[in-house]
């Protein structure tokens, strides 16, 4: 049994450690490029999620690869991604591939089945090994998070471009490679300090904030690395997800810093009732950046994606009453990195501007943003 | 209190139980009507350009009736069976409306939500009652008229009453007369009813000498047969009607046709498509169109399309007849 899943951000190393801990074999999907674009487009149904997609085009890939078992998340509403598994097993079976799905089902009442579905994921090995496994695979994922967090942080000082960015790569492998707490500790200092000796050049920042929907806010390829533009055009950056932020099923946010009752009641004035997705949280996170002194939110949202198009038909008037610039990208398969980079351009020029004539300097918090 | 009731999206299923529910505790009920050509074009112009049609043509009835009244009647639909939701939009709409007409205008929007059954909507239906009157007897006296007003809709629908008679109150007109040929047009209430964005097709269907089957028509029973049979079970509540009724019309050949009505870019539907066209081609019994509506669909293309499909049902048919035929005789 090969075992292989899609790409979203740090994902793969939490998995890959995962299989690697418990000694089974995995395929890791090749990395996302053009070409897995380009297929799940073929095969993927008209005006589905992009996120359906560019997942089923990693799918595609993987088989190739020799994968036979896939994994993915299933559940319920109300947006597409509970049902995502179920319809790409049935278009891949379509198209001829040979392939088992697994679909884990994180609900209450659907505990039994998980336990059926993990247990033919981890074959031989023991339920307290598949824990232990997942344990250290989360402590590595918090670990890159925060590391994430402080790249992000950092990267519009980069005396040399690019220096944070291959710094933070670098961290990726090092946390990949550990094995047991203790050298993940040690792994810990090393990537800070990493991140810190990175040579640095004055500069005033400005802040922006990333809000959207999940995947896209999380997958660097397929959001053009907005991230990356953004740093280098100077701004201080602070998204409203990270991975295990969203895996918690609490609801808190430790990275990002709030809970998510805190960003339901910001939004309350304008999105009383959740929307699915992240719709309810980018209407209140955008009020949360703009109480925490942000000088501009950027709203990604994939094409069709129901709970963001509420959204975005609601930040407007957000805008407007807060007076915070947002920008609105949607992106699918047609979207060109040039277009988007010289909308961002634009849009920090314009932050850059509506900070000089309204604002006065806002401290600017060493740590977590909010 | 001048309420109005934008007759766009979940209009199509419960208008009469909002009409006759705010009629009753005394309001003056405002309705925006059927959709027309400026209400369209109104709508495109204001919603944002990634939503999809249906929720176009409700900002443009909200638009239409904004100057008019002194609130608008939105009700917030989250659930209409248990352990389902509805779409993402309609869990919005309320607030999309607001950000629409700004505060202008009062937006009386009751959060609906039949997960833990129909009592639970008491205190929203109530709270509802209590912004028109003071006496709780009338407002429970409301609810339970309008109750009874929309289950003979739905009955009527079910019937296969023409929807706006069925609306209106009527019964005569019917799609199926049992004509020699029945095609399933299935979808979405405000997908399959507003004789303005389907450009007539119920109509010119009947006057092609056609029957036609609703989602509605379909008996339930068969829907939920079907929908037990899922793999993966569908958690969108009108989304679950739709597969049931394609899946049902394909498994017991109740139609001889099928045309499957989506809105561009219906989320929930998308997904569905593919379930649905996966299942029919296995099935191999009826054919089923997939029919993609937006705001650029023409309507000669359109008829284009439909009528080739008569066309091809009916050879289809005739085929079949002299096939039994040469059967009998020998
Ligand atoms: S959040 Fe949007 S893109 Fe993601 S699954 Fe839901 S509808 Fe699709
Ligand atoms: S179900 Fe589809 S057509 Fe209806 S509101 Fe939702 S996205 Fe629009």
């Amino acid at each position: 049994m090969k075992i292989s899943w899609p790409h979203m951000g740090s994902l793969e190393v939490v998995l890959a450690s995962v299989f690697e801990e418990l000694g089974l074999e995995y395929v890791p999907a090749p990395p996302n490029s053009e070409r897995t674009l380009e297929l799940g487009a073929r095969y993927g149904p008209e005006f589905a999620c992009f996120p359906l997609k560019t997942t089923l085009g990693n799918f595609i890939e993987a088989i190739e690869a020799g994968a036979d078992t896939l994994i993915m998340v299933a559940g319920r509403g109300p947006c597409r991604f509970g049902y995502y598994a179920e319809t790409q097993r049935r278009i891949l079976e379509d198209a001829g591939y040979e392939f088992e799905m697994v679909p884990l089902t994180f609900h209450l009442g659907k505990m039994p089945l998980l336990m059926r579905q993990l247990r033919r994921l981890k074959q031989s090995a023991s339920w307290t090994s598949l824990a232990r496994a997942v344990k250290i695979a989360l402590s590595k994922a918090y670990l890159i998070d925060r590391l994430e967090q402080q790249a992000l942080h950092q990267r519009y000082l980069d005396r040399d471009k690019g220096a944070t960015t291959s710094a933070l790569k670098e961290c990726y492998e090092m946390v990949f490679q550990c094995d047991g707490y203790d050298r993940l500790r040690r792994v810990e200092r090393e990537g800070f300090e990493l991140l810190h000796s990175v040579p640095k050049t004055e500069r005033q920042p400005i802040k922006i904030g990333i809000i959207g929907e999940f995947y896209l806010v999380l997958e660097p390829f397929f959001n053009l690395q907005v991230e990356e533009q953004l740093g280098y055009l100077g701004a201080y950056v602070e998204r409203n997800i990270y991975l295990t932020d969203w895996l918690r099923p609490s609801g808190n946010k430790p990275i990002a810093g709030h809970h998510d009752s805190e960003s339901e009641e910001a939004a309350r004035p304008y999105l009383t009732h959740a929307v699915g997705g992240e719709g309810l949280h980018s209407v209140g996170n955008t009020v949360l950046f703009h109480r925490h002194g942000f000088d501009g939110v950027v709203h990604l949202m994939p094409f069709t994606c129901m709970p963001e198009t509420i959204a975005k038909s609601i930040l407007p008037m957000v805008s407007q009453d807060l007076g915070i610039p947002v920008l609105s990208l949607v992106i699918d398969e047609m979207t060109g990195k040039a277009g988007v980079a010289t909308r961002l351009e634009a849009f920090v020029d314009l932050a850059h501007f509506r900070r000089r004539a309204h604002r006065q300097e806002l401290p600017l918090a060493p740590q977590p943003a909010f | 209190m001048k309420v109005g009731i934008p007759g766009g999206l979940l209009y199509f299923r419960y208008g009469r139980l909002w009409n006759s529910f705010l009629n009753a505790l005394g309001a003056e009920v405002v309705e925006s009507g059927e959709t027309t050509r400026s209400i369209l074009t109104s709508g495109v112009s204001k919603a944002e350009n990634e939503s999809c049609l249906p929720v176009k043509v409700f900002y443009g009835h909200v638009l239409a009736l904004k100057d008019k009244v002194d609130a608008l009647f939105v009700p917030r639909l989250v659930s209409v069976k248990k352990n389902t939701h509805t779409c993402p939009k309609m869990l919005g709409l309320p607030d999309m409306a607001k950000s629409a007409v700004g505060e202008k205008v009062d937006i009386i929007a009751p959060t609906i939500d039949f997960h833990f059954g129909l009592w639970t909507n008491y205190r929203a239906v109530y709270s509802t009652g209590r912004r028109f009157t003071r006496n709780p007897a009338k407002i429970i006296s409301s609810g339970i008229e309008a109750w009874k007003e929309h289950g003979s809709y739905l009955e009527k629908l079910t019937m296969g009453v023409d929807h706006k008679q069925a609306l209106e109150g009527g019964s005569e007109q019917r799609l199926c007369e049992g004509r020699e040929l029945r095609v399933g047009v299935i979808g979405h209430h405000y997908n399959v009813y507003d004789t303005f964005t389907t450009m007539s097709l119920l109509e010119r269907l009947g006057a092609m000498g056609v029957d036609v089957m609703t989602a509605d028509m379909v008996p339930e029973t068969l829907r939920e047969l079907e929908l037990k049979k899922l793999p993966q079970e569908i958690y969108w509540s009108y989304e679950q009607e739709i597969a049931g009724a394609i899946l049902a019309c394909g498994r017991y050949k109740l139609v001889d046709g099928i045309i499957f009505m989506i809105s561009f870019p219906c989320g929930p539907d998308s997904i569905i498509r593919v379930l649905c066209e996966q299942e029919i081609r296995s099935m191999d019994t009826v054919p089923m169109m997939t029919l993609v509506m937006d705001e650029h669909t023409g309507e000669g293309g359109f008829l284009t399309r439909i009528e080739a499909f008569v066309d091809m049902l009916r050879r289809k048919k005739d085929r079949a007849e002299a096939d039994n035929r040469v059967v009998v005789a020998v």
